[in-house]
């Protein structure tokens, strides 16, 4: 702690948040919000003249609430840096400290947030994980029993820093325990609340037994286990001291804790599953080994950093073995348990592995991004033929488009990221995708359409998210059904309307429209974009009499294999339902209107090529081996 | 904007891949690729037993040359594990790397039709065939170059988000290390000793 904040080339900025994220890898713009200490940190020089004057106490969040502090406080002596901090909740403006503070004049009660900007290259997320609050599972009575305690309760009470200068006490009445049972798994491996293993809890409750058995020798100690997991160097051998000092282990999840009333000694019913045998053991204390759950603002980190989110709400890695602490974001990376459950030596090792990530982009003078940019064709733009227009201006959602009545709409290739909401917005198809063109895609789409396309759940999907669910379906070997054929853009807000009344004219029997989730977006508002148009398809297909489920619009995350699969299974069921006479009479009784309303993309230039392409392509695939000479 | 190449030209190399037992496991790569040899505008197809091994890059890289190659379509995984792997060996034969199109089928086909080869196997081609008719319209493009602020943000004070700043700066970067608490340390500054080395946590 104290080597960062001394570090030449390390600003500690603490008390401070992220509240924006603009720009992309190398050009990162952050707002941070300095948030007012209402003390001057270039003249607090960490004396505590005005926490001994403070006349309020409120409990320290830092040691749990077993202690007090004051308005005017620091979490703890070894704090980083060492300045105070007035609580403004707290406080009752009575000023003793500006006056205990005297020549120093460190405290300055008309401070305010501050807003900052710093431009970045490259940023990592480390943003830790929270603890289970055990007070919900009603048979271990935490809250209720004061002798059950949490094991962060129980790292400030024998911490030699902590309230009670190490010497573990029972709250109910001040003696030292003899004898005591830690419960491991609580709140974690439990479907109740959260099914992951929570990595640490293990290992640290036997750290905590053997700490105590070290500082009490008299002390019993038993741990309750599901199983112990000791996978990492030296962690079984640890285990194996453990054992040998006489902390005794019982393989079972506790059902039931009850209290004497009068002795506050607790009972704890359990399995011991090696014994086969149900046992009711007393203890003088129960510490209660919570999970490691994701902090309770990931949400909002999340959407300022634009980071998916895996089941449970842990951030999201690009790929699980090849790019393990790279987000979706190039630039953006993840260190620590705000990934998962983390020790210290995997979070000090994933830490020094984002350094090395985010250090091949900031020793680079240059980095390279796609060319997967928004292109305006100028001849088809009405623009530039003094009409008024704008549409795809509006549907950027990073201000790269300008129009000028007068003038082609212009892109500023910089700014454009590539969601390729401006190209499916156009409604004169004046704008093109590179990498994603409409003949691209179309010719994709009429490929996969070739042969009995009335049997085909045809998938648009984004890059980030519903392809990314796609593949996790098959990672997962979630299986579904075959007939599912999918294309693939960067973005829900790239799925042009066009292309799905092309799917339908060509016949096919359903139709997925699916991107993110709207937090998710890699585009900020892409998927607004997407959404905003599958539900104006959705009026259409309804008023056109489509049978119900043939078009269906879902939200997919990455991590989301299992519903992706449910969803095509479902729609595979819907046209199964409809039955192939009752689909092939409305498919063909559609065509027409399809047709029509696909027309305009045909005009897009390139796309009659396409077109030539495609109906050899569709030739050359459903006949039986045929060279047709290319 | 780049011209659309003239459909006489056009050059397409085809690989299948089996990834061992992955594909081929459920579906025949060798009959997708015979069946691709004979889509327009493909001249030459061939199934390989890792496309992304040293030998499936090479036979790739040296199939661009002896066919003179302009399109290449690689149908094995998913872009998002890949992608990069095929444009850099077409790179380095002289192509494009945005002339190099992946069908994705492990992933989203073997991997999630397990329980159904037949329909598997369609779904490989159809897959393939996909590939094959974007690549065809697919034009030579050139990364963006963009400057680096050389400036790295740690979000969080804790130990994970202490280590990386001090990597960071010891690499000579400067760096700007964020925590919405008073003081950083994270839940490590409010552990006793730690496991397995019982030494303080601070």
């Amino acid at each position: 702690m104290v080597d960062a904040a001394r570090h030449p080339k390390i600003d500690v900025r603490t008390y401070t948040q992220v509240e924006r994220v603009e720009g992309f890898v190398g050009n990162f713009k952050v707002q941070l919000r300095e948030k007012a200490r209402y003390v001057i940190a270039d003249r607090c020089n960490g004396c505590g003249d005005c926490a001994k004057v403070c006349p309020i106490e409120v409990p320290n969040r830092f040691e749990l609430d077993l202690a007090p502090r004051k308005a005017a406080y620091v979490a703890m002596s070894q704090s980083v840096p060492l300045l105070y901090t007035i609580d403004q909740e707290a406080c009752i403006h009575c000023y003793k400290c500006v006056e205990a503070c005297g020549a120093l004049d460190a405290i300055d009660f008309s401070q305010e947030d501050k807003i900052v900007w710093e431009d970045i290259g490259a940023i990592v997320v480390a943003t830790g994980f929270n603890h289970f609050d055990p007070s919900v599972i009603p048979e271990y009575g935490y809250n209720q029993y004061p002798n059950v305690i949490t094991a962060m309760e129980m790292e400030r009470l024998n911490n030699s820093a902590g309230p009670t200068v190490g010497n573990l006490i029972r709250p109910s009445d001040g003696e030292n325990p003899k004898r005591l049972a830690i419960i491991n798994c609580v709140g974690s491996r439990d479907k109740r609340f959260n099914p992951w293993c929570s990595n640490f809890c293990c290992m640290y409750a036997i750290k905590n037994a053997v700490l105590l058995k070290q500082m009490y020798p008299e002390i019993e100690l038993s741990i309750y286990y599901i199983d112990i997991r000791t996978p990492s160097k030296g962690y079984e051998e640890f285990y194996e001291r453990a054992r040998e000092m006489g902390i005794k282990f019982i393989q079972g999840r506790p059902s039931l804790i009850t209290e004497d009333k009068k002795s506050h000694n607790l009972f704890v019913h359990s399995e011991d599953i090696t014994l086969g045998l149900v046992t009711e053991y007393e203890y003088d204390m129960v510490m209660l080994n919570q999970a490691a759950v994701p902090q309770p603002d990931v949400d909002s980190v999340s959407s300022v950093l634009n980071i998916q989110q895996s089941p449970g709400g842990w951030f999201m890695e690009y790929h699980p073995k090849l790019r393990p602490l790279d987000t979706p974001t190039d630039g953006i990376f993840i260190a620590g348990a705000c990934q998962g459950p983390k020790d210290i030596p995997a979070s000090v090792a994933s830490g020094s592995a984002t350094a090395s990530r985010a250090g091949r982009i900031l020793h680079s003078d240059e980095w390279e991004i796609e060319p997967i940019i928004a292109q305006v064709w100028e001849d088809r733009c009405v623009s530039a033929d003094g009409k008024k227009c704008g549409i795809c201006a509006k549907a950027c959602p990073y201000n790269a488009i300008t129009v000028e009545v007068g003038t082609a709409a212009q892109v500023t290739t910089a700014k454009c990221h590539g969601c390729g909401g401006c190209v499916a917005e156009c409604p004169h198809n004046a704008i093109t995708q590179l990498h994603y063109t409409d003949a691209q895609i179309l010719a994709q789409i009429r490929a996969l359409l070739a042969d009995k396309p009335e049997e085909k759940i045809f998938a648009f999907r984004c890059h980030w998210c519903s392809y990314g669910g796609a593949d996790m379906a098959g990672t997962s070997h979630f299986e579904y059904s075959a007939n599912e054929r999918g294309v693939r853009v960067m973005c829900s807000a790239r799925m042009d309307t066009d292309f799905i009344y092309e799917a339908y004219r060509l016949g096919a029997g359903a139709v997925l429209y699916s991107g993110c989730h709207p937090q998710d977006c890699h585009y900020i508002t892409g998927q607004l974009v997407g959404a905003s148009r599958a539900e104006r398809l959705q009026k259409i297909f309804d008023k056109m009499g489509m049978s119900p489920g043939r078009f269906r619009i879902e939200w997919i995350s990455a991590a989301e294999g299992q519903k992706y699969a449910n969803v095509i299974d479902e729609m595979q069921q819907t046209i199964d339902e409809i039955g192939k006479e009752k689909l092939l009479a409305e498919i063909e009784s559609m065509k027409p209107e399809m047709e029509k309303r696909a027309r305009r993309m045909y005009e897009v230039p390139d796309v009659t090529d396409a077109s030539d392409y495609s109906d050899k392509m569709k030739i050359a695939m459903t006949l039986e081996v045929v060279d047709i000479g290319k | 904007m780049s011209e659309s190449p003239n459909p006489e030209e056009l050059r397409i190399g085809v690989y299948v891949c089996h990834c061992g037992t992955n594909i081929a496991g459920v579906i025949p790569p060798d009959e997708v690729a015979e069946w691709a040899s004979h889509l327009p505008g493909v001249v030459h197809a061939a199934d390989t037993l890792y496309a992304c091994a040293d030998s499936g890059q090479t036979l790739i890289k040296n199939d661009i040359k002896k066919y003179n190659l302009n399109r290449v379509v690689v149908s094995a995984c998913s872009v998002r594990m890949h992608e990069a792997t095929f444009r850099g060996a077409v790179s380095e034969a002289g192509l494009n790397p945005f002339l190099m199109e992946m069908a994705n089928i492990r992933e989203q086909c073997t991997w999630a039709h397990g329980h159904d080869k037949e329909g598997a196997l369609k779904k490989a081609k159809d897959l393939t065939a996909a590939a094959i008719a974007k690549a065809r319209f697919l034009a030579p493009l050139e990364m963006i170059t963009v400057p680096v602020t050389k400036r790295a943000m740690v979000i969080g004070g804790g130990v994970a988000g202490i280590s990386t700043a001090l990597d960071l700066a010891d690499q000579g970067i400067e760096t700007i290390l964020v925590e919405k608490e008073p003081t950083i340390g994270g839940v490590m500054a409010q552990l006793n000793k730690t496991f397995p080395t019982m030494d303080c946590s601070i």
